[in-house]
This record gives structure tokens, C-alpha cells and sequence, in this order.
């Protein structure tokens, strides 16, 4: 990537239910925070990429640019997308083209609002068609869940020990939680408590697979190679990115045990990043659920298809923090992942980023994971919809 | 305010579920589609649109939904998963429908994958009561259970009829029964109503006769619980069905809803009959359909007695003169203005007049009808086979067949009033295919509708050598119905909610 972009600073509220907030409160709250690491001005932005991916309808918010515009005092350009990774990209193309050289991506969303209607809601967008049969948010995760066991021939033993590598994803982001002050779940689970989960309710997942609804916001203040030097000693590049999209309906996808557009993605960004991916040993991965985490890791290309919830169930019988894959540790979620951390859609990727840059800059406390040198580089993936559309983002300590 | 142009389109792509086809490299959708993603922009105007409504599918994965999404509520639990059509070319979404599963009952997933299912036309979700009643066939039901897939195989008729009649017919009802005593009655699943009872008779009856469904050139629906006061039935049955031609986004048919308490629908025999004789109207071949998902107030309000008696089900006839089943002779009606039962304009459950409902009301008319065309055609009750009375009850029609002269073995095999409850406007309809389903050819049948308001018709028809023949394409029969094994029993509480609908 020519004109690498750089991340100066971040922020970010705590997720969870925010009940006595408006969503610009939050939204105030995490550009406060950006803007304090670096001192930057509100004069000193020139425009700015805004995400959430309902507002309007979960708090009646149109047209969010004049929202934004009304909160920062700024009559900048502005445009709103639904995902942290899709403003991200947006701003960076930008910056990469010399038009601006200092931005703000942020990314907000309320859903505790919409509490009694917040299923359908997701449904409905996300895939309208499995929503006219039934489906749920969480169906279509079981559903992949089944397509993949039966392809891949797991059953018995090998389905039980399939069963523990799902919930061993949970407990491990929740173990990860523990240490992340922003976390909605700041506490363990253990391994009994997803299996029962899963059969009080008689399903193929259960409560403690899925991540929760969540209120929230994050911030990031984006700037040219040049500028970035200026602000921080410690700037973080966006190494590479990669979109890409597919169908809105699962059911109609040519393969239901990957998402394509996530595989795609990925292609697209090591390629511009021109990394490895198995030379990137810190992920952020969505895990909407724990299966949609497990398929990830294949769809990046770090497990072969069919095998990653082998190295997740070495993971719990040899009780690591990492997942060991091909001979090396690979760190997913270390702040929590989508299940403890939290889910507000439109924020979601900032808090991804936000994990990232503070464990390369060594600013992640507790969770500090010990990177080898020459390998500070990390990847967020983010999806909008059930792997509809994928976006991956590496970012790196060096300007490579 | 409901969103009335989404819900538009989707009953548009969504009650038939309709596909397309590349014509190119055959390639198939779900969803109408201009080009195939393979094929690219040669296949512009080359994509075949077709169908799934006939077809059957496997459903290769499912999950169990115990927390639904606020529409789907009312169903409580229910087993939703991916079905393929045409060897995994095709894939849709799907909810398993027909089934109560309660929280906590262990559902084997793995039991229900791989088996076929057949697409069935419901109504789709939960909505406000003022708002339009969603539809759709993204429910499926089990083709290994009550209801098999039977193919619909359109043959040209080529045997021509001097009088008009009865082409193709079928019964349907739902797969649940309420018992009391010895009294069964059909119970519709929570998702069925008047509307997708019509849709489901009219459906095996086009299967039945073998029509072109785009021969048919008027559809009449009889029914006293239409869910709307306003919006008929036979337009939905109409569109669904696809009847007449198509003309660009229209049917070019006569649809019309008909209503006088039971006899909505044998009242139309007539009318469908001078229709395919008149040479100057078009129209071919006319079907009437009864339907009703049998309202009756709960037990212990006023008119909930007839909450003892109240069914589900319709039947469906298709009238021409080509390959006739069964030939109209002849056919007496009577009426007079007798308030024995009635439902005032928005009241949800009709009333009735106790001890009024039977000699000033049912028996005076259905004996006055019946005996006047005996006695017009010259006809004893000994050269009649069989005799169909309206059946709102178990005494009323054999009380009547009795005073008539009729024998048991003459009346009884059409009483299904033991087996599906009073279905209204369905009731004598249902009574008639039970006997077209064992009818000898050249047999003579007696029908005697009744409807509340009041007033009878009858008809007498006579069986053809024809009505052998299409019987082998008929799996679902008034028998199979009645006797299925995989028919599900419940109790009162469960039988008021389903009746309710979503």
C-alpha cells in the first residue's frame, strides 16, 4: 500500500447497556478520548467517516452526517457507512489520494433501545428471506454449524471434541474479557456452562455461543505517514485492506460451510500488505458466534478447511491463551472478542481496532501479549450482515 | 402503517417461490433474476422463470428455533433449516410447519435431515389485525407424513359432454384434530385459514383434473371466515393458483368471493355450469370453492355452543365440459329469509337461533330442495346411490336422509361430520368428494346444501367412467384425511389458540 495512512490514536467507550446515554453522548465520549491522546483540534480534521449500521431505525436517527456535523461543531465532508472497517477503508482511500491528510473514523451504535424489536430488526436486514421462514439471528450460525459437521464427517467422539473447541472459543474470550475494562463481560465462563446452555435449550448452540447486544462507541483519529510523525511517536499503519461481498442470503450461497467474502477479503489485504498470513500472529476476529470465529480461521487461510477446530480443541487440552496452528501461536480476540467484549455493530471495528494498536504499541496492560520482533503486525476482521460482507484491515507497527 | 409494497413483491416471488433458470449454461435461482452471475450479460433475456409451487425439495439442514423473532412468536418453537430443490441447485430458506414442538421436548435434527419435503402455502407471520395477512410457501411439511408431494401433470382433455360437470375435485384439510366422544374435528394449524384452505383445495384439485391451470376462466370461493371484511379470497386463490392466462402482471380471470353461510359454495354449481355452457363467455372450465375455517365464539359465551361442532377444511370442484367426472343433471334451490344463524358486521363469532336451527331452518329447506328435484326428474330415493346432506352436525343430515326415504348405506359414507367437524361452507363439498372418492361410474348422487339465512341446493349428478381414471392421480382423498395415521390430536387450550391464527 503506497501512502500508508496512519493510526495516531484511539478511543472508545466502555460496551454494554448504556441506558441513561444518547448515542451522541457516546459518540462525544469516544472522540474525546481519541482527540486527548493526541491533542488534536476539531479545526484540525477535514473530514469524517462515521459509521453505525442502524441508527435510523433503532433511535430514529436520519441522516447521521448532520448528526455528526452538530456534535463536532463541523461542516467538514462527512459520509456514514454501517461498518468501523468500511469507514476505516473509505479514509484511508482518501488519505492514500492526497485529499486529506487528517481525519476521524468513528463508529456508534444503540441497540439496548430497541430492546423488543432488535431481533427482527437484524434479521430482517441481514437476510430477509430466512427471516420470512423463521430464521433468527442465531439460526443461520446453526445452521453452518450443521452444514460443517456433516461435510466434514464429525460425529461421535470427534463431534464432542468439536462441541468443547466451540465453547472453548467462548471461555477464552471471556478469560480475555477479564483484563479489558471497556468489556460488557468483564468475567469467566467454563466450558459446562456453554455446553448447558446448549441443551437447556435444546439446540446445536446455545446463550453463551452468541455475542450479546451491545451499546457503544469508538473513535480513531486517521492521518497521512507525514502527519502521523508529527503526533505520535508511535503511529500504526494500516499495512493493507481488503472488501468484499456476497450474497444476502445464506441459504442461496454456493458453500455453507465458508463465508467467500471474508477469504476474499483477506486475498485482497496481505496482498496489499504483502504479509503472510500465518506471519500475523494477533487477530480480531468477529465472532458473532463461536462457530462464525472457528470458520474465520479457515476462511483467512490459517487453518486448511475443515481442521480449525482441531488447533482450537489442542488450545483447551493444553490450556493456552493462543491457538496453535502449523507451529505457531496465533492470538484471536484478546480483548474479548464480539462475545465478551461486546457487539455494537457500528462500533464493533473500532474496539477490534482499538485492541490492535494497543497490544503493537504495547499499551494493553493485563493482556499484553509478548509478539516477536519483526511480527508487530495484527488483523481485524469485521462482516456486516452473516458474512454478506467481509472487510479485513492489517495494521502494522513498521511502515513497511 | 405496514409496509404494504414490500409485502406486495414478496407474495409476488413468494407464494409460488419462484426461480429462474439460465437458459444458457441451466444454472438455477431462487428469486426472479435478468442474468446468470455465469453466464454474464449474454444471458441477458435468456433466463427461463419458473416455479417451485408443484415441486417437492429435500431439506438438507435444519436447527431449532425456541426463541423466534417477535413475528413468529405465536408458533412458540418450530424447526426452521435450508431446503434444496433439484439435486442442491436451488437452495431457500424454510420453516417446518404442521408440527407442535413444545420448549424442551428433544427435537433429533438429524431424523428430519434428508427427508422430502413439499412447499405449502401459509401465511407467513404474525400481524397487526388491521395490517395485510402475510403470505408465503417457505413452509414446508413433511412429504413422508400427511401431506405426500403428488405431481401435477397437465394431459389435453379430449372427451367431450353433452351436460357440464365436475372435472376435477379434491378436499383438503389440516393435519390436527380436536376429539370429543366420537366427534373429530379438523383443527388448522396456527398459520392456515379460509384463505390458504381455498388455496390448498383449489391447488389438488387442478392436480386432480389434470387442467391447465391457465385454462380455468372464473374462480368462485364460498366462505363465512375470510379473514378480511374486505379483500377477497379468490383474488389470492387466483394468484396464486395462477388461473386463466397471464397477462403481463395480471390473471386474465373472473375471481369472486360468494357468500350465504354454508351454501357460499354449492350455490356456484350452477352458475359455474351455465358459465362453460354458454358459448359466448370464454370460459372453459369454472372452479368453486368452499372454505371455511369454521368460526364458532369460545365455549361458555354466547354462541359458544357451536364450539362443540366447528371444523376446518374445503373442497374444491372444477366444472367443463371435457373429460367429465361427473355430470350435473339437474339442480333445484330454495330460500327464504330465516335468521337461524348470522354474524353481525364486527362481531368476531356468528350467533345462532337454538331450536330455530332445525325444522323452521335446515330440515324445511333441505327437504323442500331435495324433494322437489326427486320429484322433478321423476326420481325415487331408491334410484339414487348415494345422498349428500349438508352436515352441520351428526343428527340433523341422517334425521332428513331418514325422513327422505334414504337408507343408511345410501347417506352415510358422505357423513364426515364425525371426522372433520362442521366446516361450514365446506361441509357439503367435503360430503360429495367422500363419495366421488368411492363412486362407481354411471352412479346417480343427491346433494342438499344448506346455508343459514336461509336456503338449500340441489343437485343431482351422475358419475362417468372418467372418474376411474383421474382417481389414480389422487393420493390425498377424503379417506386419507380422515384415517391418516399422522394425524395430531389436542387438547382444548392448544385447539382455541391454533383456531386463532397468527
Amino acid at each position: 500500500m503506497q501512502n500508508r495512512p496512519a493510526i495516531v490514536a484511539v478511543g472508545r467507550t466502555k460496551f454494554g447497556e448504556h441506558y441513561g446515554k444518547e448515542p451522541e453522548k457516546l459518540i462525544e465520549e469516544a472522540w474525546l478520548a481519541a482527540s486527548n491522546e493526541c491533542s488534536i483540534e476539531r479545526k484540525d480534521l477535514e473530514a469524517c467517516y462515521m459509521s453505525d449500521c442502524f441508527l435510523p431505525i433503532t433511535n430514529k436517527l436520519g441522516l447521521e452526517e448532520g448528526f455528526l456535523s452538530e456534535l463536532t461543531e463541523l461542516h467538514v465532508p462527512m459520509e456514514a457507512t454501517r461498518s468501523f472497517s468500511a469507514a476505516l477503508m473509505t479514509a484511508c482511500h482518501a488519505i492514500q489520494a492526497g485529499v486529506y491528510n487528517t481525519v476521524l473514523v468513528g463508529g456508534i451504535e444503540k441497540m439496548s433501545d430497541r430492546w423488543e424489536k432488535i431481533r427482527d430488526d437484524l434479521m430482517l436486514l441481514d437476510d430477509p428471506w430466512s427471516y420470512y421462514a423463521g430464521g433468527t439471528p442465531d439460526s443461520n450460525h446453526e445452521l453452518m454449524m450443521r452444514a460443517y459437521t456433516k461435510k466434514y464427517g464429525i460425529t461421535g467422539e470427534a463431534l464432542e471434541k468439536f462441541n468443547i473447541a466451540l465453547a472453548q472459543i467462548s471461555v477464552k474470550n471471556h478469560a480475555n474479557a477479564v483484563n479489558n475494562k471497556y468489556a460488557q463481560f468483564q468475567r469467566k465462563i467454563s466450558i459446562e456452562q456453554v455446553l448447558n446452555a446448549r441443551k437447556a435449550a435444546n439446540k446445536p448452540l446455545g446463550l453463551y455461543d452468541f455475542a450479546p447486544i451491545s451499546d457503544g462507541s469508538s473513535a480513531l483519529i486517521l492521518t497521512s505517514g507525514e502527519v502521523a510523525k508529527k503526533l505520535t511517536d508511535q503511529p500504526i499503519y494500516v499495512l493493507g485492506c481488503g472488501l468484499a461481498t456476497d450474497y444476502l442470503n445464506y441459504t442461496a450461497r454456493e458453500d455453507l460451510t465458508r463465508f467467500v467474502a471474508a477469504e476474499l477479503a483477506m486475498n485482497k489485504a496481505t496482498e496489499t500488505a504483502k504479509v503472510a498470513a500465518l506471519d500475523i500472529p494477533l487477530w480480531e476476529l468477529y465472532d458473532q458466534s463461536t462457530m462464525m470465529e472457528m470458520i474465520t480461521l479457515e476462511d483467512l487461510g490459517l487453518c486448511e478447511p475443515g481442521t480449525a477446530w482441531k488447533c482450537i480443541h489442542e488450545s483447551y487440552t493444553t490450556n493456552q491463551a493462543s491457538y496453535p496452528i502449523k507451529g505457531k501461536q496465533v492470538y484471536v480476540n484478546t480483548d474479548g472478542g464480539l462475545k465478551a467484549n461486546g457487539n455494537p455493530l457500528g462500533a464493533t471495528g473500532g474496539a477490534q481496532v482499538f485492541e490492535i494498536f494497543c497490544q503493537l504499541r504495547g499499551e494493553a496492560d493485563k493482556r499484553q501479549i509478548d509478539l516477536p520482533n519483526g511480527q508487530k503486525t495484527g488483523g481485524v476482521v469485521e462482516c456486516e450482515g452473516f458474512g454478506t460482507k467481509a472487510i479485513v484491515t492489517i495494521l502494522g507497527e513498521r511502515k513497511q | 402503517m405496514s409496509s404494504e409494497p414490500i409485502e406486495r413483491r414478496v407474495s409476488y416471488l413468494g407464494d409460488r417461490l419462484r426461480a429462474s433458470r439460465c437458459s444458457c449454461c441451466h444454472k438455477e435461482y431462487f428469486e426472479v433474476r435478468d442474468y446468470c452471475s455465469v453466464c454474464g450479460r449474454k444471458s441477458y433475456g435468456k433466463m427461463d422463470s419458473f416455479d417451485l409451487f408443484y415441486d417437492k425439495g429435500i431439506l438438507e439442514l435444519c436447527t431449532f428455533i425456541d426463541e423466534p423473532t417477535n413475528k413468529f412468536s405465536k408458533l412458540n418453537s418450530f424447526v426452521h433449516g435450508i431446503v434444496s430443490f433439484h439435486g442442491g441447485k436451488i437452495r431457500v430458506p424454510a420453516r417446518i410447519t404442521d408440527q407442535l414442538t413444545c420448549n424442551g421436548e428433544k427435537i433429533d435434527l438429524t431424523s428430519l435431515e434428508g427427508r422430502e419435503v413439499v412447499p405449502r402455502f401459509r401465511r407467513r407471520y404474525s400481524v397487526n389485525k388491521s395490517d395485510v395477512i402475510p403470505t408465503i410457501s417457505l413452509a414446508f411439511t413433511l412429504a413422508d407424513e400427511y401431506y405426500p408431494h403428488q405431481e401435477y401433470k397437465v394431459t389435453q382433455p379430449v372427451k367431450d359432454y353433452e351436460l357440464p360437470g365436475i372435472v376435477g375435485y379434491s378436499a383438503y384439510t389440516s393435519r390436527f384434530r380436536i376429539k370429543s366422544g366420537s366427534l373429530e374435528r379438523a383443527v388448522p394449524f396456527i398459520d392456515e385459514d379460509a384463505v390458504t384452505a381455498a388455496v390448498e383445495a383449489g391447488k389438488l384439485a387442478l392436480i386432480h383434473s389434470g387442467l391447465d391451470s391457465a385454462w380455468i376462466g372464473k374462480v368462485y370461493v364460498g366462505s363465512e371466515s375470510n379473514p378480511y371484511a374486505v379483500k377477497p379470497i379468490a383474488s389470492k386463490v387466483a394468484q396464486v393458483l395462477k388461473l386463466g392466462e397471464e397477462d403481463g402482471d395480471v390473471q386474465s380471470v373472473d375471481a369472486i368471493d360468494t357468500e350465504f353461510a354454508c351454501k357460499a359454495g354449492t350455490s356456484m354449481f350452477k352458475d359455474a355450469c351455465a358459465l362453460v355452457s354458454y358459448p359466448r363467455s370464454n370460459v372453459k372450465y369454472a372452479i368453486v370453492i368452499g372454505s371455511d375455517n369454521s368460526q364458532a365464539a369460545p365455549r361458555g359465551c354466547p354462541g359458544g355452543e357451536l364450539d362443540m361442532f366447528v371444523g376446518y377444511g374445503s373442497a374444491a370442484y372444477i366444472f367443463g365440459k371435457k373429460d367429465v367426472i361427473a355430470e350435473v343433471e339437474d339442480w333445484y334451490s330454495c330460500t327464504s329469509d330465516t335468521p337461524d344463524f348470522w354474524r353481525r358486521d364486527g362481531e368476531p363469532y356468528p350467533m345462532h337461533g337454538g331450536r330455530f336451527t332445525g325444522d323452521p331452518a335446515y330440515f324445511k329447506h333441505v327437504r323442500k330442495s331435495a324433494s322437489k328435484l326427486m320429484e322433478r326428474l321423476n326420481l325415487k330415493p331408491s334410484d339414487i346411490n348415494y345422498f349428500v346432506p349438508h352436515q352441520p352436525n351428526a343428527n340433523f343430515p341422517v334425521r332428513i336422509a331418514k325422513e327422505l326415504g334414504f337408507k343408511e348405506e345410501q347417506y352415510s359414507p358422505s357423513l364426515m361430520i364425525n371426522k372433520f367437524g362442521n366446516t361450514y361452507s365446506g361441509a357439503s363439498l367435503i360430503g360429495l368428494a367422500a363419495i366421488l372418492d368411492i363412486a362407481k361410474p354411471d352412479e346417480r348422487i343427491l346433494v342438499a346444501s344448506y346455508g343459514s339465512g336461509a336456503g338449500s341446493d340441489a343437485y343431482v349428478i351422475r358419475t362417468t367412467s372418467q372418474l376411474l381414471d383421474k382417481r389414480l392421480r389422487q393420493k390425498i382423498n377424503v379417506k386419507f384425511l380422515a384415517e391418516n395415521p399422522f394425524v395430531e390430536y389436542v387438547d382444548y387450550t392448544t385447539y382455541r389458540h391454533l383456531k386463532t391464527g397468527m
